[in-house]
């Protein structure tokens, strides 16, 4: 592992609180009101904004490093996730509680993917569009995007319609997914390694 | 169908040789360098070493590796 990755690793980490603090203040200030503040304010906001353009950097650039470099990701994702292999027991287990926690990873992302995919909706229909006497809807149906679609402006049909339950695909972000795997993760390899080590 | 399964059963005097010598789980695990949960788990039968650790210990011990392990044969009818 490169000495200049440990380095930049300690200066986004110990960066992080600072990035907060300035974070705190640039959204007290915005930009023409730190323009329009004086010299020693508006120096200090485009600080702000270099420092956190360099953070973001940083982050990209040490999250590439942790995909491409084997020594760097064994070195800091080990100890994020506590593991441990200080002998061939314990590396046995590792590899146990890795396959445990890949499955059940996995299995997760299956259910997501289908609830992501899934679409349904009950609706009841205006009164001119009702047919033999039924005005309630449910409409099913399955949803693959490769990428995200912008928003569509509903049809003046749709309009008329009074939705009852509209479920079209997971409720939430991208991000919330992808951090609650991340924990999953640490979560589940810990929980499998500890009942495996009694 | 029938098939003949041959389970094979590896049992350990560890604990014995390790008395016999005077020395303690933790002395024994330093020595020959794994953790002391590793030891209690080869004398309670929970962990079978490998071939590199079980020759490590019967060194250790200056003996042969089958006076430490041994293996029962225990044929299984499987219907």
């Amino acid at each position: 592992m490169k000495k200049i990755d440990l380095l930049l690793l300690r200066v986004f980490l110990y960066g992080l609180p600072i990035i907060v603090l300035m974070a705190i203040f640039t959204h007290s200030y915005d930009y023409e009101t730190a323009a329009n503040a004086g010299s020693y304010v508006n120096q200090l906001y485009n600080f702000a904004g270099f420092m956190f353009g360099a953070w973001m950097l940083l982050a990209v650039y040490l999250g590439l490093r942790l995909i491409f470099s084997g020594t760097f990701r064994k070195k800091v994702l080990s100890r994020i996730t506590f593991i441990k292999e200080r002998d061939e027991r314990e590396v046995m287990l590792t590899g146990k509680a890795a396959k445990t926690t890949m499955l059940t990873t996995l299995a997760i992302l299956i259910l997501l993917f289908c609830l992501s995919c899934l679409q349904v909706s009950i609706y009841s229909l205006p009164p001119e569009s009702v047919a033999d006497g039924k005005n309630k809807v449910i409409s099913l149906g399955l949803k693959f995007d490769l990428l995200r679609n912008l928003p569509q402006e509903a049809s003046q049909s749709d309009m008329q319609k009074k939705s009852i339950l509209d479920y079209v695909g997971l409720p939430i972000s991208s991000s919330t997914v992808i951090l609650g795997l991340i924990i999953w993760q640490i979560t589940a390899y810990n929980y499998s390694m500890r009942r495996l080590m009694k | 169908m029938t098939k003949s399964t041959m389970l094979l059963k590896i049992s350990n005097r560890l604990h014995v040789i390790r008395a016999e010598h005077r020395i303690t789980q933790d002395q024994l695990a330093k020595e020959i360098g794994v953790t002391r949960a590793t030891i209690v788990a080869i004398e309670g039968g929970g962990y079978n070493p490998s071939l590199e650790l079980a020759f490590r210990l019967a060194r250790y011990f200056k003996t042969d590796i089958n006076a430490i392990f041994s293996i029962e044969e225990d044929t299984n009818e499987e219907n």
